[in-house]
């Protein structure tokens, strides 16, 4: 109940973020592969082969229908993992909201629970829900009658889980009470190199893994040790 | 709390590891940037003027820098020809370029525009290792803000396509769709099927190249697996298998005359004159050379050789030198360091061989030229000489165990062909370019080292609070370097006070003194202290 009651005052305080990200990603992307699908030929390269010639094999390359979606999809994931970040963890040391909140009689370990809950939930609602519907979309014959490549979806989710890795490298930097010039900043160091890293390779989720694992422990047992 | 209890053993190593991580990086980065930097001014020094370079040249230096710079040709018989380009008249890049013909004897036989060349000369099967390779591949996978991308092959007629044949790097196969949307069925190593359950993946991918050929406009691959080649034609539904190696990986393909282009395509060779060919070269040593027209297959084992087969004869060129490491040592950076030492200053020896393949598949000997170049100037040496020794003292500030993981890695990663083989992974350039910065058992590395372990000793006694913990921050710092020192003292600077007992300092981890083992100090009871008076 306590755990309900603290994850819907989260969820309430971020929810203007939620709906700015699902906001911005459906009006764009939407629009964007509206666009693809109405203007779009895809195969225009194909009236570049000739006979008789080589054909370079980039030319046999090409993104999928819904790349006009996935910068959206991208961008609008790290920085709703930056915004509630910073509003879960850093706001309280500014409006000094954190002894308000820890006073309860809820244990730390309930009330981070609720705050990373809230942080999830707010990823699978506003950029999750909306990715699956955008995918069906497309998948449809209607729209895009070449198939959708399941990988693209996977990848949708990597960009969600990416701005998970970004809010809690956020919240870790948050509640790091290091100094910004020594090791407060490493969390968010630690997401950006992910980010770069998981745009180097093709070990993606593991990748996500990994990291979501380094700065969960980290966070807990911050946020537990520390004194507010 | 038991939560606490749990999670400090597991969170306190992890958050070394990121602390130690980042800085590792961050050294990596500044690095890196300080060996760019150098590079940059030292570059800048060893250009010379062209003109002074050019004025200073004797006679007897231009004869040498022509043979240099001459492509050495041969003629079916056998004769070899040095051909000297001197280039385009600036400003005219649509005249073609003037070249002079040389023979072994250094008598000029002609002279003047490429294009009126009055002699044919062979023409040679070309490498095709710098097109779409599993690098390539792979970097297509990767993820980008929109999305990874596909090899998609369109098939059609009238300049519209109506088929898509999709490649899928999991399954090895390809998967055709109409472009209505109906699928249309899949094409493996066994040819084209109707359902997944009978296509074959074709083999771990390595190589592909494109054409149209004469009479179509939909594109025919030439498909390079691990062990296989395969030549797919998705407009005739035929998976044709070229080649299969048996024993050992094929490392590159060679190409001439085996994709019919027009007369006006750049690759074009006329095939009245040569016969199809392929040439694919094994891993152990072996070049595979497969002819059409008709056909027959040939192995033979001459390294550095380019091939070429014409209506009436095979032919094997060779080129030699040297100045190229000998086999073994190129697979290790201190015997080629060294190797490279003790070539330096010397003058280089070349030559280049003309083979026929004779009936039983031996190699005959046709002609040979040989020709001599200087030394490199000392000025381009010593230019050299002060980047690798920047590289050096900078890389002192790595972690000593690099030079253990490198020891560890083997011979075999630092190869040219694994190289080659793993280039566009993200992880292998980044353990190529941490191991480039290791110290290479550096004195100046040890001392530094030994140095910042004593700091961490001096920085810790006072605020030790176990013996484990002492020693493993030493041995730690010891092995990290630099990185060490700096992760140590993000996690483990806290203040110090006086001892009210002996006066020496300690930390506040501990609630004895280090030295005279006395409590801390209890605080004052104050006048207002409500706890305490009640």
């Amino acid at each position: 109940m306590r755990f309900s009651a603290l994850l819907r005052k989260e969820l309430r305080e971020c929810l203007p973020w939620i709906l700015l990200a699902a906001v911005v990603f459906f009006a764009f992307g939407g629009f964007f592969l509206r666009a693809a699908a109405y203007f779009g030929d895809r195969y225009w390269r194909y009236s570049r082969f000739s006979p008789g010639t080589t054909v370079s094999p980039y030319d046999l390359t090409c993104y999928p229908t819904l790349q006009t979606a996935g910068p959206w999809l991208f961008f609008s994931s790290i920085g709703l993992g930056l915004i509630l970040g910073v509003r879960h963890f850093w706001i309280p040391h500014f409006t000094r909201t954190w002894p308000f909140l820890l006073h309860r009689s809820v244990s730390r370990k309930t009330i981070l629970a609720a705050k990373l809950t809230a942080g999830m939930i707010a990823f699978v609602i506003s950029l999750g829900a909306l990715w699956v519907g955008l995918f069906w979309y497309a998948t449809r014959p209607e729209v895009f009658p070449i198939p959708q490549a399941p990988r693209v979806f996977i990848e949708g989710w990597i960009f969600i889980m990416l701005g998970l890795v970004t809010y809690l490298g956020t919240a870790l930097s948050a509640l790091s009470t290091a100094n910004w010039y020594t090791t407060k900043i490493f969390g968010l160091i630690f997401a950006t190199f992910t980010t770069i890293t998981l745009l180097s390779t093709v070990w993606a989720i593991g990748l996500i893994a990994v990291s979501t694992a380094i700065l969960l422990v980290q966070i807990f047992d911050t946020f537990l040790r520390r004194e507010f | 709390m038991k939560l606490k209890i749990e999670l400090k053993h597991i969170a306190t190593p992890i958050k070394i590891f990121m602390i130690v991580l980042i800085i590792l990086i961050v050294l990596l980065i500044l690095q890196g940037i300080i060996i760019q930097t150098e590079r940059l001014f030292t570059r800048k020094k060893q250009l010379p003027a062209p003109a002074e370079a050019k004025a200073e040249l004797a006679e007897e230096e231009k004869r040498v820098d022509r043979i240099r710079r001459s492509a050495k040709e041969f003629l079916p018989d056998g004769t070899i020809h040095l051909v000297h380009n001197l280039g385009h008249t600036p400003g005219r890049a649509d005249i073609p370029a003037k070249e002079q013909i040389y023979d072994v004897n250094d008598k000029l036989l002609w002279e003047g525009p490429s294009d009126k060349r009055p002699f044919e000369y062979l023409s040679w099967a070309e490498q095709l290792r710098r097109k779409f390779t599993q690098q390539r591949m792979k970097e297509i996978q990767m993820i980008t803000p929109g999305f990874s991308r596909f090899v998609e092959i369109p098939i059609g007629s009238d300049g519209k396509a109506e088929q898509i044949w999709r490649y899928y790097p999991w399954g090895q196969y390809f998967k055709g769709y109409k472009t209505s949307g109906e699928k249309i069925g899949y094409a493996g190593s066994t040819g084209f099927t109707d359902s997944k359950s009978q296509v074959k993946p074709l083999g771990k991918f390595r190589f592909f190249t494109a054409w149209c050929p004469q009479d179509s406009s939909n594109p025919v691959l030439l498909w390079q697996t691990q062990r296989r080649i395969y030549q797919i034609d998705f407009e005739r539904r035929n998976v044709e298998l070229i080649f299969e190696s048996a024993d050992s990986d094929i490392s590159m393909d060679y190409l001439h005359a085996w994709r019919d282009f027009k007369p006006y395509a750049k690759e074009y060779v006329d095939p009245e004159k040569y016969r199809p060919l392929l040439l694919c070269r094994t891993e152990d040593g072996k070049h595979h050379l497969i002819l059409r027209e008709p056909k027959q297959q040939l192995s033979f084992a001459v390294p550095r050789s380019s091939v070429t087969a014409t209506k009436q004869d095979i032919f094997v060129r060779r080129f030699g030198s040297d100045a190229l490491p000998p086999k073994g040592i190129a697979n290790s950076r201190e015997l080629f360091d060294k190797w490279l030492q003790e070539r330096r200053g010397k003058p280089r020896n070349l030559w280049t061989e003309l083979y026929k393949v004779n009936n039983q598949g031996g190699l005959d000997l046709l002609n040979r030229y040989d020709w001599t170049l200087p030394t490199p100037s000392e000025r381009l040496v010593r230019a050299r000489d002060s980047s690798i020794a920047v590289k050096r003292y900078i890389s002192q500030l790595s972690p000593p165990f690099y030079d253990l993981i490198f020891r560890l890695l083997g011979v075999r990663f630092w190869s040219s062909d694994y190289y080659y083989q793993h280039r566009g992974d993200f992880f292998f350039g980044l353990i190529r370019t941490i191991l480039d910065f290791r110290p290479q058992g550096g004195i100046i590395n040890w001392i530094l080292s030994a140095l910042m372990m004593i700091v961490v000793f001096l920085h810790d006694w006072p605020r030790r609070t176990s013996w484990a913990r002492f020693v493993f921050w030493l041995v730690f710092v010891g092995a990290f370097n630099i990185a060490g020192l700096l992760t140590y003292l993000a996690l483990n600077h806290t203040v110090v006070i006086e001892c009210p007992v002996c006066g020496k300092r300690r930390g506040l981890a501990q609630v004895d003194c280090v030295r005279c083992q006395a409590e801390l100090p209890a605080p004052e009871r104050g006048k207002l202290d409500l706890i305490f008076s009640t």
